[in-house]
């Protein structure tokens, strides 16, 4: 057990990985709607937040990068902040990762290898066309099913266990 | 593309307000930074930009103010962003349905705040459907909504007209088929009545008796050789169909442009060539002998039926549509779905299985046997429980829906029994009628899966036709001529990008003399390649020539400008086949001292005669039983080979080792004497022959000259050589680059 701490440490220095804490870490909104923050000295505007679990952690270990796309530091956990940065910082986060939770199917019909989606999303009632196959509709964590369409739009359907059984029917098929 | 909606009167009012009269362009912005979806526009127009959503406008701006207008495309969305009072500010944010239009919108918006002219050359196909609006999958041309079937199956038609002799007796014996089927029956009635139970007050006819058992034994066999018949006739006519489209399509994929050929995968344009045509093959087979006799039997018996009685014809056929659709639905909705659901998860097990064995390796490396037998444990267990249901279901499903199709035959037996009895009918009528009947079924139940698999024909036959239909973007002029080259090659004012909205190389000016060697230095993405390609013509220039020893490259035919350019890619690809065949492709019928000359030129004679088989060792996929450097310089020979008077490569000698490198070296110095050769090369020590180095930057020639007045320039090459020692330094090998590059 001792060991396996003791390596764990190794890896930690070998990786390097800066984590940025409110004591070392101020972010700001620009006058632009965009991110920066000044750590080490320094600015930084923009900077872009990426999540390292889009799916299953959308809380912990965000990456705060450049548009360089080089890595300032990385966040542990959201909660770490006080509420107002956290939700800036996720606000941030949600402009990135434009997913909508698809709330109610509605229909869903198949034509010729494309099936054509109608549903209620929290961004709105959305229409759109998926093509069949090649993993445009897949599980991204248990339960969780991502949906792509031709467009490259993404939804999810956050719990497939809580659809009702005729919506489940309707998307059971495309699965 | 679409880069000019067009907004409602109230949108268009507000935003004249702002951008004056004219409305240059006008794009869909629909996606609030809230994550709402709704229906915003950015217009631009008379040098400002404005954002407008019911009605109002939300935001504007000066285009001029801002710059660096950049599309970030992000996860599922994407936002156009601009540096304004030196910060970066989001313009507006979008659905990835109108992600592409904003690359040309920064474009435009980034010329427009420059004072440039808008740089926007050709218009890629808006991916919408004209028709019906909704967005088509990139890469097909026609929305599956709206494609039409009978247009599909004229096509057809046509692709079949040069069969038509054979398609014309096929159809022949296929009618003679049916008669022959409908007349078994009959013969039926005759055996019954003539000898077994003759009507009231006749005799029984041993005559008639024996002719009614020739008759069905005559139907019998000669329905069976006839069935022989239509069947090789309709095999070979849709195989001969098939294989003409299949010719068509592989004729036509080779003839496409990089361009297009990149942009598909190779999987899906062998489908294309194989699945597709096969599908369509079996379609018309199916069509031509089951579905149009299965029409003939359901027209003919309906009217048999009618014409025998009709009271029974109606008990007959009024449920069978509905017994039909409900068969139907049985196994649309029930058996099909389990089936399905089956079907995935042994996929799933399949998959698991594969990766497992295929990695047995890493799984024995990590000790996690255990792991993986617990996990195989569930997804076998999975499958059997899957398969259990299924096959309780069906066992239960199966023979209620065949029943159901039966359920008429026991009405017609029922009431038919009644009328015998009644005398209204004989029992050989009967014998024939529910004989009749019992062939109606099998077209209606038919008839109900037909539209699904014809569907997915027409899928098919649209996706083989698109390619058919794609017009190369790279063609050879009317008046293109063959031309001997003698080297030289020059850019002049050559902008060029993949797609229009960004150019990849702008503004190239570069004259290279003949036999020279030169060298294009610079990071990766900042057109090297681009550059090359463009030389053997892969893509057009959108602006500017490139000229060939003074000819326009699109005045040389492209068959005779390619086969005189060699080149050679780092990623060498062989084709199965000997050593000798591969060398030969570039110049097939060569002769074997040919063969030799290359090789040793190439460096390779050496290694190749030394191989057991020589020149004749068989190649497996790819050449996997050669290293690395000897695939290369088997490329290297294959370039060669042709004499051409231009070589191009491209890394060849990136993945190889610092000695067989070396080999190379040796052999590219002698290969590229007195020819023109473009060398790309990140180890700049690659370089070390070359006349001159063209240091490309983000697309722009940074800097021209040889090693050494770019060292003493201390630039973009100054500095990528320094970063290359520093690094050859920390990795402790020196040979990388070597001081008197």
């Amino acid at each position: 057990m001792r060991m396996e701490e003791h390596r764990g440490m190794e890896l930690a220095d070998a990786a390097g990985i800066r984590y940025l804490t409110p004591g070392n870490s101020e972010f700001m909104e620009t006058s632009g709607r965009m991110l920066s923050v000044r750590t080490g000295g320094e600015m930084h505007s923009p900077v872009y937040v990426h999540c390292s679990f889009p799916h299953t952690n959308q809380r912990s270990f965000l990456s705060i990068r450049t548009a360089g796309n080089k890595e300032i530091g990385m966040i542990r956990h959201l909660d770490d902040f006080p509420q107002g940065t956290a939700s800036l910082i996720e606000r941030q986060m949600k402009i990135r990762y434009f997913t909508p939770e698809i709330t109610k199917v509605i229909a869903v019909s198949e034509e010729f290898g494309y099936s054509y989606w109608e549903v209620a999303t929290t961004a709105g009632l959305c229409r759109f066309t998926v093509r069949n196959g090649s993993g445009n509709v897949k599980f991204a964590a248990e339960n969780r099913l991502l949906i792509t369409d031709v467009d490259g739009n993404r939804f999810v359907i956050p719990q497939v266990d809580q659809l009702s059984d005729k919506e489940y029917r309707m998307i059971e098929m495309r699965m | 593309m679409n880069l000019n909606f067009t907004l409602s009167d109230q949108d268009l009012a507000a935003v004249r307000q702002i951008v004056g009269g004219e409305i240059a362009y006008c794009v869909p912005a629909d996606l609030s930074l809230e994550g709402r979806r709704l229906e915003g526009y950015l217009a631009i127009g008379g040098g400002r930009w404005a954002y407008v959503q019911d009605g109002q406008v939300r935001d504007h701006g000066d285009i001029a103010e801002a710059s660096d207008y950049k599309l970030m495309p992000f996860v599922g969305n994407a936002v156009l962003e601009a540096t304004e009072n030196e910060t970066k500010r989001i313009i507006v944010r979008v659905t990835m349905q109108h992600a592409a239009r904003y690359g040309y919108i920064a474009q435009i918006l980034n010329d427009m705040a420059a004072s440039r002219p808008v740089r926007i050359y050709h218009d890629e196909a808006d991916p919408v459907c004209a028709a019906c609006g909704r967005s088509l999958v990139p890469g097909t041309r026609v929305c599956p909504r709206c494609m039409s079937k009978a247009a599909a199956f004229k096509r057809l038609l046509l692709v079949s007209r040069s069969h038509w002799r054979s398609l014309m007796l096929g159809l022949g014996v296929l009618i003679a088929a049916s008669a022959l089927a409908l007349a078994g029956p009959y013969f039926q009635k005759l055996l019954v009545n003539a000898a077994l139970v003759p009507p009231a007050g006749q005799e029984a006819s041993v005559r008639v008796f024996i002719l009614a058992l020739a008759g069905m034994l005559f139907t019998l066999a000669f329905g069976e050789l006839l069935g022989i018949a239509r069947n090789r006739i309709m095999a070979s006519v849709s195989s001969g169909i098939a294989a003409d489209l299949r010719k068509t399509v592989f004729d036509r994929i080779q003839s496409m442009s990089l361009g297009f050929l990149t942009s598909q995968r190779a999987g899906d344009l062998m489908n294309r060539v194989t699945a597709d045509t096969d599908r369509i093959r079996h379609l018309i087979q199916e069509m031509c002998t089951t579905a149009i006799y299965q029409l003939i039997i359901l027209i003919a018996s309906a009217t048999l039926l009618f014409s025998a009685d009709w009271r029974l014809a109606l008990i007959v056929l009024l449920p069978a549509p509905f017994v039909a659709y409900l068969h139907y639905y049985i196994w649309r909705h029930v058996l099909h779905k389990l089936f399905h659901k089956q079907w995935r998860i042994s996929d799933k097990a399949n998959s698991f299985l594969h990766d497992v064995l295929s990695g047995i390796r890493v799984v024995k490396a990590f000790g996690q046997e255990e792991r993986e037998i617990r996990r195989f444990r569930e997804y076998n267990g999975e499958f059997a429980a899957a398969a259990i249901k299924s096959e309780k279901l069906y066992s239960i499903l199966s023979p209620i829906s065949n029943y159901l199709i039966q359920i008429g035959q026991y009405l017609v037996l029922m009431i038919g029994c009644y009328m015998i009895i009644g005398r209204e009918m004989n029992v050989g009528e009967l014998i024939q009628f529910s004989a009749y009947a019992a062939m109606i079924f099998g077209p209606i139940s038919w008839l109900m899966f037909m539209p699904r698999w014809i569907a997915n024909a027409v899928i098919s036959m649209h996706r083989v036709f698109s390619v058919i239909d794609e017009q190369p973007e790279v063609i050879d002029a009317k008046d293109a001529v063959g031309h001997r080259i003698r080297g030289s090659i020059e850019f002049s004012g050559v902008f060029f990008g993949y797609r229009s909205y960004e150019p990849v190389l702008k503004e190239i000016n570069l004259t290279v003399k003949p036999g020279e060697m030169i060298g294009l230095v610079g990071h990766s993405g900042s057109g090297k390649s681009t550059t090359i390609n463009l030389i053997s013509r892969f893509y057009d220039v959108n602006e500017g020539e490139i000229r060939i020893d003074g000819i326009d490259i699109r005045m040389i035919r492209q068959e005779d400008l390619r086969s005189q350019i060699g080149v050679v890619l780092q990623e060498t690809f062989l084709f199965s086949g000997t050593i000798a065949e591969n060398i030969q492709y570039s110049k097939p019928g060569a002769k074997p001292e040919e063969v030799i000359e290359a090789a040793k030129i190439a460096n390779a004679h050496d290694f190749i005669i030394n191989l057991p088989d020589g020149y004749d060792t068989r190649l497996e996929e790819n050449g996997n039983n050669l290293s690395g450097g000897e695939r290369q310089r088997i490329a290297i020979a294959r370039a060669v080979l042709n004499d051409p008077r231009i070589l191009i490569l491209d890394e060849a000698t990136a993945s190889l080792d610092i000695e067989t490198e070396a080999a190379i070296q040796e052999a590219l110095k002698r290969v590229t004497k007195n020819r023109t050769t473009i060398a790309i090369a990140h180890r700049l020590s690659t370089l070390r022959n070359a006349d001159r180095l063209v240091v490309l930057d983000k697309g722009r020639i940074a800097e021209i000259g040889t090693h050494r007045e770019l060292m003493e320039k201390r630039g973009i090459y100054y500095k990528l050589i320094a970063a290359q020692r520093s690094m050859s330094r920390k990795s402790g090998s020196s040979a990388v680059v070597s001081p008197q590059v």
